[in-house]
C-alpha cells in the first residue's frame, strides 16, 4: 500500500519532533525543513503528498513559501495546511486567499486529530 | 512575486507585548501537544492517577493560553489597534453553532443550555467580524454556565429591534452584587464572590467584549440581582 509522504516547515524543534512522531506512527512518510527555503528546495526535490506549514519562519517566511507553492503550476495542486499561533482575521483570509486547503490555531488544535486532518485532505486531492 | 503577496508586505509595528504572546505560545503549544499524546495512551498505558494528573496540567495549559490570547488583545485595544475585518454574515447561524458546541459544557456543570429566536424571517444577514463576534458570545455563554446555580438554565436569545439585532443571555446564576455591577467591564476586575466560585479567569473577557461590540457599532448591557441571575445583551446595527 502506498505510503503517503508528508513534509512539515517548522523551525520549533519540539513540535516539529511532535508532529513527525505523530503522523509516523500513523503511518505516513515525514520529511523535514526548519526554513522557508528549505521547505521550498524539498517540495521540488522529494515532491510530497501534502505540506503541513508554520508562518513565522526564519528567512523566508509562511506565506512567502504559500504563495511560491500557489503560484507554480506544477506545485499547486499540493494540499497545503497552515499551523500557526497566529490568531487575526486578516491573517486567517490572507492564507485562504492565497489557496491555502485548511488553517489551524496551535494551541487550539488537538494533537489526535492531525492525522484526521492529513488523511482528509490527501482524500480529497 | 504574485499580486497577493504583494498586498501583505506591509510592515505591522512590533509590540514587546506581541513578541512576548507569540513566543510563549509555541512551548505551550508544544506542552499541549505532548500532553495530547500521552494522555491518549498512542505511547503507552496509563494508569488512572497517571492520566487524572495530566489531565489536570492540560487543563491548566488550555488556562495560560486564554490569558495570553486575551493579553495581546487588550494590548492591542489599548493601542487602538483593534482591527475588525467584517463582512455579511448570518449571526443566528454562528450562534446556533456556539450554543451546540457549548452543549458538553452545559451537561457536565448540571445546567440547561437553551436557544430561542424570535421572528427568524425578519433577521437579516449583518456586517460583522464573525470571529471577534464568536468571541464575544463564548465569553458571556460560558460566563452564564460557569457561574451557573446547580440545575439551573442558560436561555440564549436573538431578536430584532427596529434597526438592530439584541442577542441575550439569561443565566439563573449567583448574579452580580450592587456594589460590584459598575466595575464588571473595568479590566481584570473579578468580584470576591467570582474569585471564590472560580479562583482562575482573566478577568479580562468582559472588558475585551466591551471593546469589541462598540467597536462594531454596537452596545453591551447587563441586568442582575444577586442571588437570582443575570442577563447579559448586545446589540449590533442591521446596517
Amino acid at each position: 500500500m502506498k505510503k503517503y509522504k508528508v513534509l512539515i516547515i517548522e523551525d520549533d524543534k519540539f513540535l516539529l519532533k511532535l508532529y513527525s512522531e505523530n503522523l509516523y506512527r500513523k503511518g505516513f512518510e515525514v520529511i523535514s525543513a526548519s526554513t522557508g527555503n528549505e521547505g521550498l528546495n524539498m517540495i521540488f526535490t522529494e515532491k510530497p503528498d501534502l505540506i503541513i506549514l508554520n508562518l513565522i519562519l526564519p528567512t523566508k517566511d509562511g506565506f512567502e513559501v504559500l504563495d511560491s507553492i500557489k503560484s507554480n503550476s506544477e506545485t499547486k495542486t499540493i494540499p497545503v495546511i497552515v499551523m500557526t499561533n497566529l490568531e487575526q482575521d486578516e491573517d486567517v483570509n490572507k492564507v485562504k486567499e492565497m489557496g491555502a486547503e485548511e488553517y489551524l490555531i496551535k494551541t487550539k488544535f488537538s494533537m489526535h486529530k492531525l492525522a484526521d486532518v492529513v488523511i482528509r485532505w490527501l482524500y480529497k486531492s | 512575486m504574485s499580486k497577493n503577496l504583494k498586498k501583505k508586505k506591509n510592515k505591522r509595528p512590533i509590540e514587546a507585548i506581541s513578541v512576548a504572546s507569540h513566543q510563549l505560545k509555541t512551548p505551550l503549544s508544544v506542552i499541549k501537544g505532548y500532553l495530547e499524546v500521552l494522555i491518549s495512551e498512542d505511547v503507552g498505558e496509563l494508569n488512572s492517577k497517571q492520566k487524572d494528573y495530566l489531565n489536570d496540567i492540560l487543563k491548566n495549559t488550555q488556562k495560560m493560553e486564554e490569558f495570553l490570547t486575551h493579553l495581546l488583545e487588550v494590548s492591542k485595544i489599548e493601542r487602538g489597534e483593534l482591527e475588525l475585518n467584517a463582512r455579511k454574515v448570518d449571526l443566528k447561524e454562528i450562534v446556533r453553532q456556539e450554543v451546540e458546541d457549548f452543549k458538553i459544557l452545559a451537561k457536565a456543570k448540571n445546567c440547561q443550555l437553551n436557544l430561542n429566536i424570535e421572528n427568524e424571517d425578519k433577521i437579516p444577514k449583518i456586517k460583522i467580524a464573525p470571529l471577534k463576534i464568536i468571541e464575544v458570545i463564548d465569553n458571556l455563554i460560558s460566563n452564564a454556565i460557569e457561574y451557573n446555580q446547580d440545575k439551573g438554565e442558560v436561555l440564549i436569545t436573538i431578536k430584532r429591534k427596529e434597526d438592530k439585532l439584541v442577542f441575550c443571555c439569561q443565566d439563573s446564576g449567583m448574579g452580580i452584587s450592587e456594589e460590584d455591577q459598575d466595575k464588571i467591564f473595568k479590566k481584570f476586575y473579578r468580584s470576591e464572590k467570582a474569585l471564590s466560585r472560580l479562583p482562575v479567569g482573566s478577568g479580562l473577557g468582559l472588558f475585551i467584549s466591551k471593546a469589541i461590540i462598540e467597536k462594531s457599532g454596537g452596545e453591551i448591557w447587563f441586568d442582575s440581582e444577586e442571588g437570582k441571575g443575570s442577563t447579559f445583551c448586545f446589540s449590533l446595527p442591521i446596517e
